[in-house]
């Protein structure tokens, strides 16, 4: 150590005696784990469940786990190399502990559930661990083709996806009236704030609840026009309408329509708040400038207001595509995909028939989750290219 | 070395517990169901049980239902109780299939009330010709009726298919809607389609339904759904009844606007919550629909059963043949106002549901599990969702038979 601080040429030299110890520590760690861990590969993709994991050899796997990532540090920071270069290498080990938890809860299941897509298997294990599924290949993709439920699914996802972005215009209108300054506008502000702040499932049910055709709020409307109130034969007043009030959530025809007009009823509100902070930040010379040159109304709006608020639109268009694919806490509150499977999106048809009640075809769900990764992808790929520009640009 | 440590306080702890007593063992039990009549009728027999077996230490878990059915397989295969309650049917068939159920066939050869007052219900217990579990209630199903609407139509209750259709026209005319049923939920619409097939094709015809051997386009199980929709269109259900679940569904029932409701027995306790009294409601059993057809009913019953991996099996035995007697399991269903399924246990012979249940099902000649618990969950779910479109537009029926064909064909192999 000393050497290294006195001698400048030496200041990148291997340290040896530390690296030869962290990669002895490094070898045997590796070495005990491999013994203790067979078959890595196939605890990773699930077809072997270790079921003796709460077992102490696996706090003394997990030991050895750390130890072997502390040696490996200690190894590479002693290393020549890294010295040369340690602001290029520094970031990487910093980043490197999350990116093996990302690997190990994001990447990794991703390619465990496309893998079990290729399988027949009911989510059991045998007594020994063993995995009961079997391989059958693209027999699940060729059932999905078949299945009239899938089609359902995929149609209302895109109704979901094109009838949600109503929630962003309708927004924007709400924050442009609410951006005044009168006397409580701050009160009315937070009040149509307020459906973002309840729960999703609670919004669920207060409209599964107006809809519903015996007692619901619609009905009781309905029946100011249609209804009548009569004695039924026990001497007990009952209501005869003609005709009947909507059951909305009990019709295929409408019950996608009517879960997603209980979605827009938060999202809109969440639009509002972004627009409302962007409306904030509008330059007051600008809009100035514009009154100037005479511009009022609609062209004031389109060609002063509208592009300051280019950023804010951008994240109202994204929270709001996320939002119509998280469609799914709202259909399993409002229908759990019913009646007879017309209101089910792909997530929920997953979910369905993999975990949902014991039904157990987690090969088929693992394929119907295989085609939305795939659709989800396109997106996915759309917003990186697209933030990829814009640091191109602000670069 | 922490192990270790712990094992040797273990031991020192089991060898002064040698010492003073005789060696105390452990029984773990899970049980799936809070609802306050069903739970103090278990912590009941789990405490008798403790009186007769004071050198067993025993853990009684108690959980939710529905929880219960998804918690269970990280029981089987992780972190086994030495008791565990599940379904029989086909229900058990995959943990059976995969090994995770114990064998007790030697239980029920050996113990008393298991091999002589059992036998209705052994068939439903047995896969591959071994017994799985112990059954200690079931129920009946059947129409539970306004016996005061039927009264003041001069109604009498229903023999044949004839005489119901023929009650349905007279309560239409008079403005009754004749039954109530909430679909939301799915099964209830089961329940109407096992009765309907049950009694137009008869047990086996409709055990090789659910068990896939027969195909859902065939002839016979078309003449069920024809019968079905003479039913919709002669006996209507409540028009909103995808809205609405099972409890929902007691509202038109209580206030008079429906009269009849295809209904397992624990639905009773609900209708009198509901503001009805014991000499308003009825029972009948469903009617016959062919002639001659031997009677067969739904019975769903709840079992007990030993996980694979259990640690002390032989307390888990005693625990098993502690539940099959009858003083138990008259005890226990006297206070949940359901069945016993030991023959000899006794019943509540005040309450008149139990006690027309008890002459239902025991001159039964073959006793159903309920289409889901009958049929594998996969086929269920598609069943069921298919029942209810053909109840919400019977011009669907087409549809919903050729996607059911393709679901079976699938689940089955």
């Amino acid at each position: 150590m000393i050497s290294t601080a006195t001698v400048p040429t030496d200041r990148f030299a291997t340290s040896t005696g530390r690296a030869i110890i962290a990669g002895v520590i490094l070898a045997l760690c590796l070495v005990a784990l491999s013994f203790i861990s067979t078959n890595l590969v196939q605890e990773l993709f699930g077809y072997s469940q270790n079921i003796k994991a709460r077992e102490p050899t696996f706090f003394i796997r997990m030991g050895l786990l750390i130890g072997a990532i502390a040696a490996a540090f200690v190894l590479i920071t002693s290393l020549s190399y890294y010295k040369r270069n340690k602001v290029a290498v520094a970031p990487w080990m910093f980043l490197s502990i999350g990116l093996v938890f990302f690997m190990i809860y994001v990447i990794v299941p991703i390619f465990q559930s496309i893998s079990y897509s290729f399988t027949r298997w009911n989510g059991l294990y045998d007594i020994n661990g063993i995995w009961t599924g079997e391989w059958v290949g693209l027999n699940n993709y060729k059932l999905l083709l078949n299945d009239p439920n899938f089609y359902t699914s995929l149609w209302n996802n895109l109704l979901w996806l094109l009838l949600f972005m109503l929630a962003v215009p309708i927004g924007l209108f709400i924050a442009l009236f609410l951006n005044q300054t009168v006397r409580g506008i701050r009160i009315y502000k937070s009040l149509f704030f307020f459906p973002f702040v309840i729960s999703q499932v609670v919004v669920g049910l207060i409209f599964t609840w107006a809809y519903n055709p015996e007692f619901g709020l619609l009905s009781e409307v309905w029946s100011w026009f249609f209804c009548e109130t009569k004695t039924n034969i026990m001497g007990n007043l009952t209501r005869v309408c003609s005709p009947e009030p909507p059951s909305i959530l009990g019709d295929e025809t409408m019950a996608t329509y009517g879960i997603i007009a209980a979605g827009l009823w938060p999202q809109i509100a969440y639009c509002m708040i972004l627009y409302l902070t962007g409306l904030n930040n509008i330059s007051s010379d600008q809009i100035e400038a514009g009154r100037l040159d005479g511009a009022k109304g609609w062209k004031m709006l389109r060609h002063v207001v509208l592009p300051q608020l280019k950023p804010a639109t951008f994240i109202a268009i994204v929270v709001t595509v996320i939002g119509a694919l998280r469609s799914f806490d709202m259909i399993a509150t409002m229908t759990q995909g019913g009646p007879y499977g017309s209101s089910n999106v792909l997530a929920y048809y997953m979910y369905d028939q993999a975990v949902g009640e014991g039904v157990g075809r987690y090969g088929y769900g693992s394929a119907i989750a295989t085609v939305l990764f795939l659709i989800m992808l396109v997106y996915i790929s759309y917003f990186l290219w697209r933030m990829y520009q814009d640091e191109l640009e602000a670069r | 070395m922490k192990c270790k440590l712990n094992f040797s306080i273990a031991s020192i702890a089991a060898a002064v517990l040698m010492s003073t007593s005789a060696m105390a063992s452990d029984l773990i039990i899970t049980f799936d169901d809070l609802n306050p009549d069903k739970k103090a009728a278990y912590d009941a027999a789990v405490e008798a049980f403790k009186k007769a077996n004071p050198d067993i230490n025993v853990t009684a878990n108690n959980g939710d239902r529905e929880a219960h059915k998804g918690s269970i397989r990280n029981a089987l295969q992780n972190d086994s109780p030495d008791v565990i309650t599940w379904y029989p049917g086909n229900r058990m068939g995959p943990f059976v299939d995969a090994g995770l159920f114990m064998d007790i066939s030697d239980l029920w050869a050996s113990d008393e009330s298991l091999s002589s007052n059992f036998n209705a219900i052994k068939p439903t217990m047995t896969r591959d010709g071994k017994q799985w579990g112990v059954p200690y209630s079931y129920y009946q199903w059947g129409v539970y009726y306004r016996k005061d609407i039927y009264d003041k139509l001069g109604l009498s209750e229903p023999k044949t298919w004839d005489e119901l259709l023929g009650n349905c026209d007279v309560m239409k005319e008079a403005g009754v809607t004749p039954f109530t049923i909430g679909t939301k939920f799915l099964w209830t619409a089961a329940g109407v389609f096992d009765y309907l097939n049950l009694r137009t094709n008869g047990y086996d015809v409709h055990n090789d339904l659910t068990a896939g051997k027969i195909k859902y386009t065939d002839d016979r199980i078309r003449a069920t759904f024809a019968n079905w929709e003479v039913m919709l269109d002669r006996c209507s259900f409540v028009s909103t009844h995808a809205t609405m679940s099972w409890q929902d569904a007691i509202a038109p029932f209580a206030n008079g606007d429906a009269a009849m409701y295809v209904m397992g027995n624990f639905s009773v306790g609900q209708y009198k919550d509901a503001g009805l009294k014991d000499e308003q409601i009825d029972f009948f059993q469903f009617p016959e629909i062919t002639a001659g057809l031997p009677r067969a009913e739904e019975a769903p019953a709840d079992a007990f059963f030993i996980p694979a991996k259990a640690k002390n099996v032989e307390n888990a035995k005693k625990f098993l043949s502690f539940v099959a007697s009858a003083e138990v399991q008259g005890e226990w269903n006297k206070s949940i106002g359901q069945l016993p399924p030991n023959a000899a246990a006794e019943i509540n012979t005040e309450d008149k549901f139990i006690v027309e249940g008890m002459e239902t099902l025991s001159t039964a000649a073959g006793l159903a599990q309920f289409y889901d618990r009958d049929a594998p969950a996969a086929m269920a779910k598609e069943g069921m969702q298919g029942f209810q479109r053909f109840m919400l537009d019977p011009s669907t029926l087409d549809e919903v038979l050729e996607n059911l064909d393709k679901v079976q064909a699938e689940v089955y192999k």
